[in-house]
């Protein structure tokens, strides 16, 4: 409280001199349960490929000529699924890190249980009632602008339950005043005037808001949609990332953006689906690299999926629900070129229950060193409360 | 709500206008309400610089005004209102409730509301409780209704809540919001919506390694009765939950009976905040654990803050919270005596009593307040819902028992959707919402202006506009492409001036 209209007036003429802008957390969610043992196959395992006689991924190894169909090689020990290619540049030039057997430790195997759980940053049992980046939006240092966390869809999702100032939208034109754009303007100007007057911490939130959607019709005016070179994907992915790239090149103050991409519950003839998800995921986070430009320096993109997927693929060529999956995490600022794994193997006797890969990462430990390093919230024991987060080197 | 002769002769016309008029857009509950509410014949304009006092007693009371209530206020004087708020019961509500009572699942049982789908009796409750505050004269009464609402927050993402709140609402809220704080509190820890939301129907006697379920009791410590600073320990809230072991929900033939189940309840003797509860007394054990918990001396000082920070502002007088809460134990935990209190205090009457007076109005207000001061004709459906899903205040959806936040920080973030929803509603783009502008307007003819747009801002704000705010306004008129279209420099653009008002800071406190 207590700003002066003086300083509300300077905020505002301040505009395009603003600080440093904040880092960007992208959480993107692979909802159904993505298989991650043909997403980053561990190509150097004999029982990988005896578990999954028809859906394994063929070994790098230059026995089959079609490279459309055979891993890429990783690191001698894993690959990324053919489709995934897009994301090989990004893996080389160490901006993309590979989480692998990692997840919670929920087992019911249950879709709707072991989302909610991740989404609130939870442990089995002990499920927090608000969301971990509610709790994280309520915890970092500094309070955000109007525009800080935004959600590409129609609901609000289970990890931003609890922060009032997150919006739900399907196109960032919803961020702007809804009138023809004469009388658009000439209410701008009616608002600006108002909340100049008004001062105070209400009038610099209003100035603030007046501010973003300026900044919105400026990028829109001046470049278009998206960066050349930057070509998303058709589809739900695509059109989500490219919605979020216009809110952090605006530069609105945008620290939380959710995303999702679902279909990953390949229980019947996986391969035919599983090759165009893989696809539209690759080449969406590679086209929103190369749309960022110089703010790919301060995003982060943290995909993750509530389960992995059982190892013997089942009688109707697909996959059941598993425990270990994988995550992928880009940006900047990601100490990636590695798959980080403390691999427990996928030998009958390695696994789990019905034969599901073992859980050896938390994936707290992946989202809690981002939130703490990457986003510089100290707090990060109340974003992921009753976890010791140990970090992983991630970022 | 019993009709009088007249009113009944009304309401037959009118359905008879209904009926015959084939009731086009405007529903006939509505038509109905609109013939049997008084009318104001004209409007008198707040002509102050300062908000005027009727205007800020019905900003403080509950959601502002309807056009011709600050003219009643006025003539009655705001003593005479405050106490014909206070007795509630006495106020004629039935043009409200021919709006707001017509839904079928808020009048249904426990069992029989699983009749209809989740979405029906999520929507139901939520354009019952949207009619109600747009519509009901009963606003002291509605504001309390929504301060116990987030006091005991109840979730509707919770299993089976999105049945059961509607029941909480009836039978826990409602009969109890103006009562007695024992039997608010007893009719709440029995609730199958709080039963689910916080678990009680699942707490039973420890056995091996798994203790009772602490939730509910740990809650009703610290957010219902004591808070959290209030001086008990985790000692006290696990013997709570031995208290509360065994209080369960029919499952299956009775779905949502509450029951209490012997065989799963700790008979054990009980030590909750100094006091002893002997072993063996069952079910009785939950009479002798409330009335510790009310009477111990946190109780009645943390409920009194809260109140008092409701309807005083951010930093409310200590000496005012300790004769609150005195008025509360004086009447034996009556919660209107206290409510009194404070509406009779200089720092509630006197905005220079205290100075941080002005409070950020939340989403909900805004919208209701809104809708009040056009004189919306409005069915409280989904549109208003998603509008307030969007500004992050949708009634029954705070996902922890703590309740939405009362502060403004978290909710500075919606304005934009304020103002785009302020536009959408003076320009009639809300499905199942109608304004008539140039009707309400015509209410102050005798006492217009020269000044249309002022006079549009005068009646939302409840004072004249400053001079800022008059500049502001005049930039609307002064747009040249309208100018030009309409051939008039100073046209007057009634929605656009309408929705600026509400969009405009002062109209965003209260």
């Amino acid at each position: 409280m207590g700003m002066t209209r003086r300083r509300a007036l300077r905020l505002w003429m301040a505009g395009s001199e603003r600080p440093e802008p904040r880092g960007v957390l992208v959480n993107l969610f692979l909802r159904g349960g993505a298989d991650g043992l043909n997403l980053v196959p561990p190509h150097a395992e004999d029982a990988y490929y005896s578990a999954r006689p028809s859906l394994a991924i063929a070994r790098p190894d230059g026995r089959s000529d079609d490279r459309s169909k055979t891993a890429i090689d990783l690191d001698g020990f894993f690959g990324l699924h053919p489709a995934l290619r897009p994301l090989k540049p990004l893996y080389d030039g160490g901006q993309l890190a590979i989480v692998h057997a990692v997840g919670s430790d929920d087992r019911t195997r249950s879709h709707f249980e072991a989302q909610d759980l991740m989404e609130r940053g939870g442990a089995a049992g002990r499920n927090p009632g608000s969301g971990w980046l509610a709790r994280h939006l309520r915890t970092r240092a500094e309070s955000g602008t109007p525009l800080a966390a935004v959600a590409i869809g129609e609901t609000i999702p289970e990890s931003l339950r609890g922060a009032p100032g997150a919006s739900a939208v399907r196109r960032v034109d919803a961020f702007s005043i809804q009138l023809p754009p004469d009388r658009r303007a000439t209410f701008d100007r009616a608002l600006h005037r108002l909340y100049e007057a008004e001062g105070g911490q209400l009038g610099a939130a209003g100035l603030q808001v007046l501010e973003s959607v300026a900044a919105m019709n400026r990028l829109d005016a001046s470049e278009g949609e998206s960066h050349s070179g930057a070509a998303y994907p058709e589809g739900e992915l695509g059109d989500a990332l490219r919605q979020v790239a216009r809110l952090i090149r605006a530069r609105v103050g945008l620290e939380i953006a959710c995303v999702e991409l679902g279909g990953w519950d390949t229980h019947f003839v996986q391969a035919t689906l599983f090759g165009s998800l893989a696809g539209a995921l690759a080449q969406g986070l590679a086209a929103f690299a190369a749309d960022l430009a110089s703010d790919w320096n301060r995003t982060t993109i943290a995909a993750m999926t509530e389960f992995g997927r059982r190892v013997r693929e089942n009688v109707s060529l697909g996959t059941d629900h598993g425990r270990a999956g994988v995550m992928f995490v880009l940006g900047g600022g990601v100490r990636g070129g590695r798959v980080i794994a403390d691999w427990p193997g996928v030998a009958a006797d390695r696994l789990e229950g019905p034969g599901d890969v073992r859980v050896t990462t938390d994936y707290r430990d992946v989202l809690g060193e981002i939130v703490a390093v990457r986003l510089g919230n100290e707090r990060v024991a109340e974003v992921f409360p009753g976890h010791t987060v140990r970090p992983i080197g991630i970022v | 709500m019993p009709l009088d002769r007249r009113q009944l002769v009304t309401l037959g016309a009118a359905a008879g206008t209904a009926l015959a008029s084939g009731c086009s857009d405007a529903p006939a509950w509505n038509l109905l309400a609109r013939r049997l509410e008084s009318r104001p014949a004209d409007v008198r304009l707040p002509r102050g610089d300062a908000v005027e006092p009727a205007a800020r007693l019905l900003n403080r009371l509950g959601c502002g005004w309807r056009p011709g209530e600050l003219d009643e206020v006025r003539a009655k004087g705001i003593d005479a209102h405050i106490e014909e708020q206070l007795a509630y019961e006495a106020i004629d509500d039935a043009p409200c409730s021919i709006r707001a009572a017509r839904f079928e699942t808020i009048e249904s049982s426990p069992g029989d509301i699983f009749e209809y789908r989740k979405q029906v009796v999520e929507r139901e409750l939520f354009q019952h409780t949207m009619l109600r505050a747009v519509y009901s004269r009963r606003q002291l009464y509605e504001t309390m209704v929504r301060f116990w609402t987030d006091h005991f927050n109840i979730s509707l993402g919770k299993g089976d809540c999105a049945w059961f709140k509607t029941v909480d609402d009836r039978a826990v809220i409602r009969p109890h919001a103006m009562g007695n704080f024992g039997d608010l509190l007893r009719a709440s820890a029995l609730s199958p919506a709080m039963l689910v939301y916080l678990d009680g129907k699942d707490n039973q006697e420890a056995s091996g390694a798994d203790g009772p379920n602490e939730n509910y009791a740990r809650e009703l410590l610290e957010l219902h009765a004591l808070g959290v600073h209030g001086g008990y320990t985790q000692r006290d809230v696990m013997e709570a939950a031995r208290c509360l072991t065994g209080w369960t929900i029919d499952a299956s033939w009775f779905r949502g009976r509450v029951a209490f189940r012997g065989d799963r309840h700790d008979g054990g003797e009980k030590r909750v905040l100094g006091q002893v509860i002997p072993a063996g007394l069952g079910d009785a054990d939950l009479d002798r654990l409330l009335d510790i918990v009310i009477r111990h001396p946190a109780t009645p000082r943390y409920i009194a803050a809260k109140l008092c920070r409701k309807f005083v502002g951010d930093a409310p007088p200590p000496e005012l919270i300790e004769r609150a809460a005195e008025s509360f134990r004086a009447s034996d935990y009556a919660i209107r005596p206290m409510v009194r209190t404070i509406l009779a205090s200089d720092a509630f009457r006197d905005p220079r009593a205290s100075p941080s007076h002005q409070r950020l109005k939340r989403p909900f207000r805004f919208v209701a307040s809104a809708l009040r001061a056009l004189d919306a004709d409005t069915d409280g459906g989904d549109r208003l819902r998603e509008w307030l899903q969007r500004m992050g205040h949708a009634p029954f959806n705070y996902p922890t028992p703590d309740g939405y936040p009362d502060e403004p920080g978290p909710w500075l973030g919606s304005l934009l959707w304020r103002w785009n929803f302020a536009i959408e509603l003076a320009s009639n783009g809300i499905p199942g919402t109608r304004v008539d502008l140039a009707g309400v307007a015509r209410l102050w003819r005798a006492d217009a202006s020269s000044d249309p747009s002022g006079d549009w801002a005068a009646h939302v704000l409840g004072r004249r506009m400053a001079p800022d705010e008059a500049e502001a306004m005049r930039l609307l008129a002064a747009n040249p492409s309208q100018s030009a279209d309409r051939g008039a420099t100073h046209d007057h653009d009634a929605p656009l001036a309408a929705a600026l008002a509400l969009a405009s800071p002062a109209f965003q406190k209260y």
